[in-house]
């Protein structure tokens, strides 16, 4: 019987959790109701959460519509590429910036943090004539390029912080038994880094995923377009089928649910360790 | 530590790069003035290119693909011209292929505003008829007149309204591709519930039909509108006799400030204050067609758009459509659109010369209309025509008889702004109508173009 003044002393917290959690999800189920309701043009208020008679009409229709799945395709290629680029190329620098001594180390570091502080919008014009310079609009590579690029600063910041705390311990013992920093890198930093890296990989993909305007800007070619172009283009100018923008939305959410959940486990250890260092 | 000597610097960089920062949004939203001169830079040498072009009439030899950059929405217009429209005219003209791009409406004008900056601005762009005098102003656009020999054959087959929008400067910088207008929308059952039986042909038969329906009760409302910009305003403006600005459009002393506009207003903030008009006017905004669909607002103004969307969404609703109430100066409403223009990077002006033709032409602008767009031909209303087109065009062609363009400045947006906010703080009791189209006049004079000498 002792449960029960336990559960009493404890339920304002859980009825608040959940008070929470209702708030949280409400728009995301908002939003599968109303991508189930045909020929909504109207945002409806009240909300009814319970479509009168729910279809799956414009899931088919968002999934059919012009190069949907063309698009879908391109921000895989562009998310995933962009996401292994970010997270090697990163993880190399961060090691360095941990480990190792050298002229201007902290300089650098500090220039590659000023780079967080500028806004994108600030620097589209600039590398809107960079990428025609090196003939990259209208490029899936190009895109690839500019997503890697702006994301290192961050990625790198964070992972340096991670890298810190690891015991010198462990490379000093590989070292003594005739390793490498490579192997170092590769055999000790990195297995021991998951929970990092699973973080910096999950933020990667769900921004490069979702970026909107660079690849409005940059990409000309209705071929070579990004999916949140698509979903954008459902919004008419004078009215927007709802269902339809929603149900897009959806399918879109598909790939970063799977790369959450698959990454999950790592993902919350890893969220806490940019509290203590960094 | 030797970085320590870094930080004031680095601390100093990230400041300014914050501050100019802050300042982006402002830049990016109006063109700064250093935009114009970039882009004339990049333009100068074409106006001798296309003299060579014209002189050369003959059509191209080589293959062409020309670039079209359009806002036609994805689900139903998009298709139709890609599936039908372009393969008609590349049929026609096998030498053109011609590339389209669908361009979210909201973004549009910023990526116009950047590809002309950087010099990968389309061929041919279907432009919202409030931007093209800002283009055609920053020397963007190719000038139609000069371009095309047979313009004038074009320019006396559309309906003055929406051909306004393209004359700048002395030139005209496109030609109207598809027009709209509002008139009004009335919800059938809250009239009848009023008894009232027609819809009101006049201001005063307006006013009078919302005290009736007022008397159903605190949440119904007589009419309701999404804001204050000149989209809502300028029919009842223009409708009380008043305007924007003088014919010429050089100054609005006197025209924005004149007293029957300031009546317009006072006309709008009474309607506020009685419950006549939706409080979402004064700058909220309001699911108009929402609240028409559950009678709780019994007229709106509403464009060609409407009828179809609208019964998707309420096929049981009844309403009806009438030409927008009369005042001193009878019934006007506020022209939409799109113009199609031509960009002066354009390599191929002649192939994209021959796409103009090719969509203003009688057959296409009547395909263009299966989809809801209506034609800019005069010619359209002829009876023959007419039974061509959905049964809902004939009020809004009548309408467009009597509608007039938004002020087609090159600083149309900031005018704009002026107007909305005047209007927002006159629904919302912050000072008379007078003294704020008074205040708004003073500010948007110096944003007019100057008068002829």
């Amino acid at each position: 019987m002792r449960l029960r003044p336990r559960i009493f002393k404890k339920s304002p917290v859980y009825v608040a959790l959940i008070a929470g959690a209702l708030v949280m999800i409400f728009p995301f189920i908002w939003m599968i109701s109303s991508s189930l309701k045909p020929n909504l043009y109207v945002i409806e208020y009240p909300p009814q959460l319970i479509p009168s008679n729910p279809s799956l009409e414009n899931f088919l229709e968002a999934w059919n519509a012009n190069n949907f799945q063309q698009y879908f395709r391109n921000s895989a290629f562009v998310a995933i590429t962009s996401t292994l680029l970010s997270v090697t190329i990163s993880a190399m620098a961060a090691y360095a910036f941990a480990r190792f001594k050298f002229p201007g180390q902290e300089t650098t570091f500090y220039v590659l943090l000023g780079v967080l502080m500028v806004p994108n919008i600030i620097v589209i014009v600039p590398q809107f004539f960079l990428m025609k310079f090196l003939g990259l609009r209208n490029s899936l590579w190009g895109l690839v390029l500019i997503y890697t690029a702006t994301s290192l600063s961050l990625n790198t910041f964070l992972l340096r912080g991670f890298f810190e705390q690891l015991p010198h311990e462990l490379e000093e013992a590989v070292l003594i038994d005739g390793g490498s920093y490579l192997t170092i890198f590769a055999n000790v930093i990195l297995p021991l880094s998951t929970p990092a890296l699973a973080t910096v990989s999950i933020f990667s993909f769900m921004g490069f995923w979702d970026e909107f305007v660079m690849a409005l800007t940059f990409i000309d070619d209705p071929a070579k377009r990004t999916l949140p172009i698509a979903i954008a283009l459902f919004q008419g100018q004078h009215g927007t089928q709802w269902g339809l923008v929603f149900a897009a939305s959806l399918i879109a959410l598909i790939p970063i649910f799977i790369f959450f959940f698959g990454l999950q486990k790592y993902f919350v250890g890893g969220l806490t360790t940019g509290a203590f260092k960094g | 530590m030797k970085s320590k000597k870094w930080l004031p610097l680095f601390v100093f960089m990230t400041i300014v790069a914050m501050l100019v920062g802050a300042c982006a949004p402002a830049a990016v939203a109006t063109p700064a003035p250093t935009t114009p001169a970039q882009v004339q830079k990049e333009t100068v040498i074409v106006p001798q290119e296309v003299e060579k072009v014209v002189t050369a009439t003959p059509p191209p030899s080589g293959p062409v693909t020309l670039t079209f950059w359009h806002g036609y929405n994805a689900d139903t217009e998009t298709p139709f011209l890609e599936k039908t429209v372009i393969p008609a005219f590349e049929a026609a003209h096998p030498n053109i292929k011609v590339q389209d791009v669908n361009i979210p409406y909201d973004q549009f004008h910023q990526k116009l505003l950047t590809a002309i900056a950087g010099g990968t601005a389309p061929d041919l762009a279907r432009l919202d008829i409030i931007w093209t005098p800002e283009f055609g102003d920053m020397g963007a656009l190719a000038p139609l007149d000069e371009v095309m020999s047979d313009f004038a054959t074009y320019k006396d087959a559309v309906f003055p309204g929406p051909l306004s929008t393209n004359f700048i400067g002395g030139h005209y910088y496109g030609l109207p591709l598809d027009t709209n207008t509002r008139v009004l929308v009335y919800n059938k059952d809250v009239f009848s519930a009023a008894g009232i039986e027609n819809p009101p042909a006049t201001v005063d038969d307006f006013l009078a039909d919302c005290a009736k329906i007022k008397a159903l009760g605190a949440n119904h409302w007589c009419f309701g509108d999404g804001g204050t910009y000149a989209w809502a305003v300028d029919p009842w403006i223009w409708s009380f006799g008043g305007a924007m600005t003088s014919p010429d459009y050089t100054t609005s002393t006197g025209y924005l400030n004149g007293a029957q506009t300031v009546a317009a207003y006072q006309f709008l903030k009474d309607g506020v204050d009685k419950g006549y008009i939706h409080p979402g006017i004064k700058g909220g905004g309001v699911d108009t067609w929402g609240l028409l669909g559950k009678g709780q607002i019994a007229m709106i103004l509403e464009g060609p758009w409407f009828p179809p969307s609208f019964k998707s969404q309420f096929p049981d609703v009844k309403y009806g459509m009438a030409l927008m109430p009369a005042g001193q100066g009878g019934s006007i409403s506020v022209v939409g659109g799109e113009d199609i223009a031509m960009f002066q990077q354009s390599k191929n002006k002649e192939a994209a010369a021959e796409f103009i033709r090719f969509m203003l032409s009688l057959d296409t602008q009547l395909q263009m209309a299966t989809v809801g767009q209506m034609p800019v031909l005069t010619e359209t209303t002829s009876s023959e025509n007419l039974a061509k087109l959905p049964d809902y065009f004939g009020i809004f062609l009548e309408q467009l008889k009597n509608a007039q363009a938004r002020t087609p400045v090159s600083n149309w947006t900031r005018v704009e702004q002026i107007l909305t906010d005047a209007g927002t703080a006159i629904l919302n009791g912050k000072g008379t109508p007078q003294a704020n189209l008074d205040d708004a006049v003073s500010k948007i004079d110096p944003l007019l173009p100057k008068p002829a000498q």
